[in-house]
C-alpha cells in the first residue's frame, strides 16, 4: 500500500473532479442540477472530507518523522528545455494541508445553512470546491512556476466568489479589484520568477535559493540585481495577503458570501503570501535587505489595518481590516527569519478568525431576518446590539475568539503573537514597538466589536438609522416586497452553521498550547534543529517581561473598549475623534489609499487609453490609409472607395494579382 | 528534380483531398432547391462537409502522419501550368498541421454558429465552404505561387462575407479590409517573385529555403513579406482594419477571422520570413520583439478605451497577436513553440470569445457597451461561457493562453543571444500587457454582465443546446491544452525545434 505521500496529488484532484462534474452539469442541465441542492452538497463536501482524510494522513506521517516527498514529471518542453510540474509534500506542506482541508470542510458545511436560501446554492458549492482544490494545490506545488498556475487559480476563485452576487454593483467592483490588484502583484511574481530563472536556470526552492547565492558570489548576478528579483518576487505575496500597499482589494472583497470570507479572506488564500515567503526562505535569508523590506512592509501594514479598523462601522469590514493587520505580524515574522513563527501565527489566526468571520455570518444571517438583505444595514453595528441574549452560541464563540486575536493567555493568539514581537524585539526594535502598540489596539477594536454587536440594547428597530446609513450609501430604501414582514428580533442560526462555530472554538483556544516556546512541537515539526536550541535557550527571565508587557496592554485595549462601549464612562467620539478631527478623517477615510488609488491608476489608465484610442483612430489609421492610397497612386481607389463600389474595386485588385502573376510567370 | 524534397510523396492524395472537397461541395450549392431564404438546405450541406473535411483532416493527421518527424509529409506534388512554374504542391508539417486543424474546427463551428442567417444563404454558406479550401490551401502549399494564389483567393469570401451580412457600416469595412491586404499582397508577391529569380528559377518553398539569400537583398524580401504578413497578422501600425472588420462582420464570421485569418499571419511570417530568410530573421528579431512588445502594450490600451463589445475583443487579438511577434522575435525553440502555442490558442479562445458575443448579440441587439449591464441575470449560462473565454484570454493558468505566453516570456528569457538589458524591457513591457489584459476584459464583463438588470434589455432565452454544444467545443481543448499542453505542443515541436536549430540556436 502507498503512503499517503505518494498518493498526496488525489487531494487537490478530489475536489476538482467534483467541481468539474458538478460545474458541467450546471452548464448543461442548468435547472435539474440546481435543483439537486442535497446531493451536490454531499457529494462535494465528501470530496474535500476525503481530501481531509488523506491530509491528515500525510500529516501523521510527518510527525512520524517521514522524510519530504516529491515527485515529478515533464509539463512542456522545447528544444532542450523542459518544464517540471508535480507535488512535494513535506511538514510546511502538511501543516497546511490539514489546515485548508479542516476549514474548507467546516466552511461547507456552514454554507449549507447561510446559502440555504440562496438561488446559487450549487454554483456556491461549485466555487467552494474549486477553491478548495487550486488552494490544496497551491501548498503541495514543488516550484515557484506551478506555485504560480494555483496562485493565479486561487485568485480567480476569489474573483468569481466575491462576485457571488453578480447582480450588485459593489460586488462586481470588488470582484474585478480584486482581480487587478493581485494581477499587479503577479506582475512581479512573474518578472521575478523569470529572472530568477535567468540567474539560476531553475524553478526550484531549494535550486534557486542556492543558485542565486553561487551567481552573486561569481560575480554573474550583481548584488543589486538579486535583491531586485527577491523584491519583485515579493509584491506577489504582497498582493495575495494584502500587505501595504495593495491591501486595497481585501476589504472590498467582502462583498463576497461571509463564508467566503472566512475561508478565502481570512484564513486559507490571503494565508498563500505569508506561506509563499515562508517556502522562500532559502531564497531571502541571505539577503538583509530583503528581510528587512519584507518586516518594514509587515509592520507597516499592521500598523496600517489596525488603525483603519478603529473606526469601521461594517462588522465585516472591521474584522477584514483586522485580517489585514494580522496579516501584517506574519510578514514581520518572515522578515525577523523566523519563518516559523509566521506559520505558526498562521495556524492560529486561521481558526480563530475563521470563526470570528463565520460568527459575523450568523449575525448578519439573523439581522437579515430583522433588516432585510441589503448589506449597508444587515451588517452596520449601529443597528446591531444585544445580540448575546438572542444567539448565545454565537456570541460566546465570537468572544472566545476576541480574547483569542487580543493575546490573552492561553488561548492560541497569545502563543503566536508573542513569538513574533519576541523574534521581533531582538531583531528590529523599532518595528517590535509598532507590533506592541498595535496588540493592544487590536485588544481595543475587537471588544469594541464585541460590545457593539453583543451587548447594550437591540438597535435593530431604529428607522431613522436605517434610512441614515442607506442614504449615507446613495441607496433608496430596500424593496419590502421581497420579504413581506420582518421578523422584530434576530434568532441563534440553524445547527450547520453553530456548529462549525463550536468546532472552530476548540482549536482557537488549544491550539497555541503546541507552539509554547519551551516546548514548541509546532517548532519541532517545521524546523526541529531550532526548535530545539530554542527550548535549550528558553528562559523564563527573558519570557515573562515581555509576555506580561504584551498582555499588559492588550487588557489596557480591552479596559478602553470596556469604558467605552460596555459602561459608558467614556465618550471616544469627543476625547479623540472631536479633538483630532484629522486624524480620524485620515483612518475614515482609509489612509485615503482608496481615493490615490482612483486618481492615479483608474482615472490615469481610463485618459491614456482613450488619448491612444485616439492616436489610433486618427494619426496611425490616417497615416497607413494615406501611404496605402498613395502607393496604390491612383485616384480611382479613392473614387470606388467613396462611391461605395468597392466590390468591383476589389475584383480589380484580384485580376489585376492575377494578371500579375500571369505576365511574371510567363516572363519565367 | 525531387531531389530536394525531403521525405516520400503521399501514397494517398490526403491534403488535396483536404483542400478541394469544401469548394466541391460549394459547386453544388446553386442546384439546391428553394429561393434561398430556407437557411436549411445549405446549412445541412455546408455543415456535413465541413464535418467530413475536418475528419479527413483528424485521419490524415493523426494515421499518415508522424509529428516526430520534422520534415514535410504527406508530399504532393504535380506540374500544374508549367509554363509559370506553377505546382500543385502540399506538404504538411509541424507549423502547418495544427493550423490546419485549428482552422478545419473554427470553420466547421463557424457554420454552425450562422444557424439563423436570413439572406442568401447559399451564397453564404457556399463561401464559407470555398473559404475552408483557400486557407486549408495557404497553410498546405509548397510552392509560392500556389500559396500565393490562395492567400488572395480567401480575401473574395471574407471581404464578401463582411460586405453583404455585415452591419450598418459593412462597406466601408470590407473595402478597407480588401484594400489593406490587397496592397499588402503585393509586397509579398514582389518578395515571391524576387525570391524566385535570385538564382535558378523556382517556386518550391524547400529549394528556396536552401538558398536563403543573406545581405540587402534578403532583408529587402524580408521586409517586403513583412509587411505583407504583418496586415493579416495584424501588426501595428497596419492593425486598424482590424477593430473596422470586426465591428461590422456578423459573429460567426468573426470567429473565422479571429480564428483563422490572423492566424495566416502568424504563420506565413514563420514560413517565409523565418524558413526562408534566416540571416535577416536574426537581423531583424529585436525589430519584431519590439513590434511584439507594441501590438501587446497599445492593442491593450486601444482594447480598454473601446466602446464596443466587438472592437474591444478585436484589439484583445492585436494585443494577444503581440505575442506571436515577440516569440517568433525570440528566435529560440522555446520563443516559437510559444509563438505557434499562442496561435493555436487564440484561435480558440477568439473564436470562443467573438461567438459568445454573437449569442447575446442575437438577444440584445446591441454591442455598445454602455448601453449594456446585468445581461448575466437574464442570460446565466451565457455570462458562464463569456466569463470563461474571458478568463481564458486573460492567461489564466490552466487553460491555453497561459501556456503560450509563459513559454514565449520563458523564451525571451533563456536567450542569450540578446543582451540582458533588453530582454528585461522587453520582458517588463509585455508583462504590463498581462496587468492590462485583466482590466479591459474584466470591465467588459462587469459593464455587460454584472450589475442590476437594465429594463431596456428585454433579453428572454439562455444558450440552446446547439449553442452549448459550440462553445464547449471551443473551451474544452483550450482547457485541456492547459492542463496537459503536450496535447498540443507534440504535434508541432519536431518542426519548431528545427527552426530554432536552423536559426542556429536550439
Amino acid at each position: 500500500m502507498p503512503s499517503a505521500a505518494e498518493v498526496a496529488w488525489l487531494i487537490p484532484v478530489l475536489p476538482l473532479l467534483g467541481a468539474v462534474i458538478t460545474g458541467l452539469g450546471l452548464i448543461s442541465f442548468n435547472r435539474t442540477v440546481n435543483r439537486l441542492r442535497k446531493p451536490v452538497a454531499v457529494l462535494l463536501i465528501s470530496c474535500v472530507g476525503a481530501a481531509a482524510v488523506l491530509s491528515y494522513a500525510v500529516l501523521a506521517e510527518q510527525l512520524a518523522g517521514a522524510p519530504p516527498t516529491e515527485v515529478l514529471f515533464t509539463w512542456a518542453s522545447a528544444g532542450n528545455f523542459s518544464l517540471p510540474m508535480g507535488f512535494r509534500v513535506d511538514a510546511l506542506a502538511a501543516v497546511m494541508l490539514a489546515l485548508v482541508t479542516t476549514i474548507a470542510l467546516l466552511v461547507m458545511v456552514y454554507s449549507d445553512g447561510y446559502m440555504a436560501h440562496d438561488k446559487g446554492y450549487v454554483r456556491f458549492f461549485t466555487y467552494l470546491a474549486l477553491f478548495s482544490s487550486s488552494m490544496l494545490g497551491l501548498v503541495i506545488s514543488p516550484n515557484l512556476l506551478e506555485i504560480y498556475v494555483f496562485w493565479e487559480l486561487v485568485g480567480m476563485c476569489s474573483y468569481l466568489l466575491v462576485g457571488f452576487w453578480y447582480d450588485r454593483d459593489g460586488a462586481a467592483n470588488a470582484a474585478q479589484k480584486a482581480f487587478v490588484t493581485n494581477r499587479v502583484g503577479d506582475f512581479g511574481l512573474l518578472l521575478g520568477i523569470l529572472g530568477l530563472f535567468w540567474a539560476t536556470g531553475s524553478f526550484d526552492f531549494e535550486t534557486i535559493g542556492s543558485g542565486l547565492q553561487n551567481a552573486v558570489s561569481s560575480g554573474v548576478v550583481p548584488g543589486w540585481a538579486a535583491v531586485a528579483l527577491c523584491l519583485f518576487v515579493f509584491m506577489g505575496p504582497m498582493a495575495k495577503s494584502a500587505q501595504f500597499p495593495l491591501h486595497v482589494w481585501l476589504p472590498d472583497a467582502m462583498e463576497g458570501p461571509t463564508p467566503i470570507s472566512a475561508l478565502i479572506h481570512a484564513a486559507t488564500m490571503v494565508a498563500a503570501g505569508v506561506f509563499l515567503v515562508a517556502r522562500l526562505q532559502p531564497l531571502y535569508a541571505p539577503f538583509p535587505q530583503v528581510q528587512a523590506t519584507v518586516a518594514v512592509i509587515g509592520a507597516i501594514t499592521l500598523v496600517l489595518g489596525a488603525s483603519i479598523a478603529l473606526t469601521q462601522m461594517d462588522l465585516k469590514k472591521g474584522l477584514a481590516y483586522s485580517t489585514v493587520s494580522q496579516l501584517g505580524y506574519m510578514m514581520l515574522a518572515m522578515g525577523c527569519g523566523a519563518p516559523v513563527a509566521g506559520m505558526f501565527h498562521l495556524v492560529t489566526h486561521a481558526f480563530f478568525k475563521a470563526m470570528l468571520f463565520l460568527g459575523s455570518g450568523s449575525v448578519i444571517h439573523a439581522m437579515e431576518e430583522v433588516v432585510g438583505h441589503e448589506p449597508v444595514l444587515a451588517q452596520d453595528m449601529r443597528l446591531m446590539g444585544g445580540l448575546r441574549k438572542h444567539m448565545p452560541i454565537t456570541a460566546s464563540t465570537f468572544f472566545i475568539g476576541c480574547v483569542a486575536i487580543s493575546g490573552i493567555p492561553p488561548l492560541a493568539g497569545f502563543w503566536s503573537k508573542d513569538e513574533i514581537l519576541g523574534v521581533a524585539f531582538g531583531r528590529f526594535p523599532l518595528l517590535w514597538v509598532a507590533g506592541f502598540v498595535t496588540a493592544g489596539l487590536t485588544a481595543f477594536y475587537m471588544f469594541r466589536l464585541y460590545f457593539l454587536t453583543f451587548e447594550g440594547p437591540f438597535r435593530g428597530g431604529d428607522k431613522a438609522m436605517a434610512a441614515q446609513l442607506l442614504a449615507a450609501a446613495g441607496k433608496g430604501a430596500p424593496e419590502h416586497n421581497d420579504h413581506g414582514h420582518h421578523a422584530d428580533h434576530p434568532h441563534e442560526s440553524g445547527w450547520q452553521m453553530a456548529m462549525p462555530l463550536v468546532v472552530l472554538a476548540v482549536p482557537s483556544v488549544l491550539i497555541g498550547l503546541l507552539g509554547v516556546p519551551w516546548n514548541s512541537r509546532f517548532g519541532l515539526l517545521l524546523d526541529p534543529h531550532e526548535a530545539i536550541e530554542a527550548a535549550q535557550h528558553f528562559s523564563w527571565g527573558e519570557f515573562l517581561p515581555l509576555a506580561g508587557a504584551s498582555v499588559g496592554i492588550s487588557i489596557t485595549g480591552i479596559t478602553v473598549a470596556v469604558l467605552a462601549y460596555a459602561l459608558h464612562k467614556l465618550d471616544l467620539g469627543t476625547a479623540v475623534a472631536g479633538r483630532f478631527p484629522a486624524l480620524n478623517a485620515f483612518l475614515a477615510n482609509k489612509w485615503y489609499l482608496d481615493a490615490i488609488n482612483d486618481k492615479l491608476f483608474v482615472q490615469g489608465s481610463r485618459k491614456l487609453a482613450k488619448q491612444v484610442l485616439d492616436v489610433d483612430s486618427k494619426v496611425v489609421d490616417g497615416v497607413v490609409n494615406l501611404t496605402g492610397l498613395l502607393t496604390l497612386g491612383s485616384g480611382e481607389g479613392l473614387k470606388y472607395f467613396n462611391t461605395g463600389r468597392a466590390q468591383f474595386y476589389a475584383l480589380i485588385v484580384f485580376g489585376g494579382v492575377i494578371a500579375l502573376v500571369v505576365l511574371f510567370g510567363s516572363l519565367g | 528534380m525531387d531531389a530536394n524534397l525531403p521525405a516520400a510523396a503521399a501514397s494517398f492524395p490526403w491534403l488535396s483531398l483536404i483542400v478541394l472537397l469544401p469548394t466541391a461541395a460549394a459547386l453544388l450549392m446553386p442546384l439546391l432547391p428553394g429561393d434561398g431564404s430556407d437557411p436549411r438546405a445549405p446549412r445541412t450541406l455546408a455543415l456535413a462537409v465541413l464535418a467530413a473535411d475536418f475528419v479527413l483532416m483528424l485521419v490524415a493527421f493523426s494515421r499518415h502522419y508522424d509529428p516526430a518527424l520534422a520534415d514535410l509529409q504527406l508530399v504532393e506534388r504535380v506540374s500544374w501550368v508549367p509554363a509559370i512554374g506553377l505546382e500543385w504542391s502540399l506538404a504538411a508539417d509541424g507549423l502547418s498541421a495544427p493550423l490546419v486543424v485549428l482552422s478545419g474546427l473554427v470553420t466547421l463551428l463557424t457554420a454552425a454558429a450562422s444557424w439563423n442567417i436570413s439572406r442568401k444563404n447559399r451564397l453564404y454558406f457556399a463561401l464559407l465552404l470555398v473559404q475552408a479550401s483557400a486557407q486549408a490551401l495557404v497553410f498546405l502549399s509548397h510552392d509560392f505561387l500556389l500559396f500565393f494564389l490562395a492567400w488572395e483567393l480567401e480575401l473574395v469570401p471574407v471581404y464578401l462575407l463582411i460586405a453583404i451580412w455585415g452591419g450598418k457600416q459593412r462597406q466601408y469595412a470590407a473595402t478597407k479590409f480588401i484594400l489593406y491586404t490587397a496592397t499588402a499582397s503585393l509586397l509579398i508577391l514582389v518578395s515571391g517573385l524576387a525570391l524566385a529569380f535570385n538564382g535558378p528559377f523556382t517556386f518550391n518553398l524547400s529549394e528556396l529555403a536552401a538558398r536563403s539569400p543573406g545581405g540587402t537583398f534578403g532583408l529587402l524580401c524580408y521586409l517586403g513579406f513583412l509587411i505583407g504578413f504583418g496586415v493579416k497578422l495584424p501588426m501595428f501600425p497596419l492593425h486598424t482594419w482590424l477593430p473596422d472588420a470586426h465591428g461590422e462582420a456578423n459573429a460567426a464570421v468573426s470567429m473565422l477571422l479571429a480564428g483563422v485569418l490572423l492566424k495566416m499571419g502568424g504563420y506565413a511570417l514563420l514560413r517565409f520570413n523565418v524558413q526562408l530568410l534566416p540571416e535577416a530573421h536574426v537581423q531583424l528579431a529585436p525589430a519584431l520583439m519590439v513590434l511584439g512588445i507594441v501590438n501587446i502594450v497599445y492593442g491593450a490600451l486601444n482594447a480598454l478605451a473601446q466602446d464596443n463589445v466587438k472592437r474591444r475583443i478585436a484589439c484583445s487579438s492585436v494585443s494577444h497577436m503581440g505575442f506571436v511577434l515577440l516569440g517568433i522575435g525570440a528566435i529560440d525553440a522555446l520563443g516559437v513553440s510559444g509563438a505557434m502555442l499562442q496561435m493555436i490558442s487564440h484561435g480558440l479562445i477568439a473564436a470562443a470569445m467573438f461567438f459568445v458575443t454573437g449569442v447575446f448579440y442575437e438577444r440584445t441587439e446591441t454591442l455598445s457597451i454602455p448601453n449594456m449591464g446585468g445581461l448575466a441575470k437574464a442570460l446565466p449560462i451565457t455570462f458562464a461561457f463569456f466569463l470563461a473565454s474571458s478568463l481564458a484570454s486573460l492567461a489564466l493558468p490552466g487553460m491555453s493562453g497561459f501556456v503560450s505566453e509563459i513559454t514565449v516570456f520563458l523564451g525571451v528569457t533563456a536567450n542569450d543571444a540578446f543582451t540582458v538589458g533588453f530582454r528585461v524591457i522587453t520582458i517588463v513591457l509585455a508583462a504590463i500587457g498581462l496587468v492590462l489584459t485583466p482590466v479591459y476584459l474584466l470591465s467588459l464583463c462587469r459593464r455587460v454582465f454584472f450589475g442590476p438588470r437594465i429594463p431596456a434589455l428585454a433579453v428572454t432565452g439562455d444558450m440552446k443546446p446547439r449553442e452549448l454544444l459550440i462553445g464547449l467545443t471551443l473551451l474544452v481543448p483550450t482547457l485541456a491544452i492547459g492542463f496537459w499542453p503536450r496535447l498540443a505542443i507534440d504535434f508541432y515541436e519536431a518542426s519548431t525545434d528545427a527552426l530554432a536549430l536552423q536559426l542556429g540556436i536550439g
